[in-house]
């Protein structure tokens, strides 16, 4: 057993816990920022170290920070916010699908795990070169269509924060 | 080295924590965070293929899946903002305008 897999995923997994259970919205994205740095260290032990820094950065160091910054912003008072939604039988029927799933889903790996064996890693596996060949050379045109989504979202962005809409 | 299953159980776990999220609460700012844990479990469901298979396209394709949520927060939290200003809440269940 991998002691360091099984340090980081139970601290994505508590994690994870946290932040879908906790009462305000600033504990809980405290939370998920531990799932974020946990999966980050994950990645390393995949021999994905562009994909961690990456993970630090983007997800971390931008989407949580617009997260929590959103979350200064509105300042949602201690309003009579309950925690969950009000017809809950039908929530929880729906998470407890969901849950289903997930078991089919380990059931499913089960078959899944024969396939896939453990391949010899190439020479420089995972290093920066290797990854920018890929993507500017297979990738490129995705990359482009990336770029253009990003232009759009951030007109989005721009045209929705106007006073009047 | 711990084998494929285990990552694909985490990513599972973590994934079904982000739906149950989803579909149980509701603070607005909550559900977003729910669908960024989905997101990241299947990040690592690829990462983790991407290394049991010996093929960089998955660490690739991890990348386009951070420029789609950083544009799905940019929009969704300019959306929520803009909803906080007419209705002084983010209690999804006060969103109803479209509801039949």
């Amino acid at each position: 057993m991998d002691i360091y897999f099984l340090v980081f995923a139970i601290m994505a997994v508590g994690a994870g816990i946290f932040t879908i259970t906790a009462k305000d919205a600033l504990p809980s994205a405290l939370g998920l920022l531990t799932v974020f740095v946990a999966l980050a260290a994950l990645y390393l032990h995949l021999h994905a170290p562009l994909v961690a820094i990456f993970q630090i950065t983007i997800y971390a160091g931008a989407i949580l920070v617009l997260v929590v910054f959103v979350i200064m912003l509105l300042m949602v008072p201690d309003e009579e916010l309950e925690k969950t939604q009000r017809n809950m039988p039908f929530r929880m029927t729906g998470a407890f699908l969901a849950t289903y799933m997930i078991v089919l889903l380990l059931i499913g790996t089960k078959s899944v795990t024969q396939l896939v064996h453990q391949e010899n890693l190439p020479e420089g596996f995972g290093h920066p070169s290797m990854f920018g060949d890929l993507f500017f050379k297979d990738f490129l045109l995705h990359f482009e269509v990336a770029s253009v989504l990003l232009l759009v979202a951030l007109i989005a962005s721009i045209y929705l924060a106007k006073k009047k809409i | 080295m711990a084998p494929i299953e285990y990552y694909i159980t985490l990513s599972c776990i973590l994934f079904g924590l982000g739906a149950i999220g989803f579909l149980t609460r509701r603070n607005a700012i909550i559900l977003f965070m729910s669908i960024e844990l989905m997101l990241n479990s299947i990040n690592l469901m690829l990462t983790a293929f991407s290394h049991f298979k010996a093929d960089m396209a998955g660490q690739v394709m991890v990348l386009f899946i951070f420029a789609v949520a950083a544009a799905e927060v940019a929009v969704g939290l300019a959306i929520l903002i803009c909803l906080f200003k007419h209705i002084k809440s983010v209690d999804i269940t006060k969103f109803n305008l479209l509801r039949w």
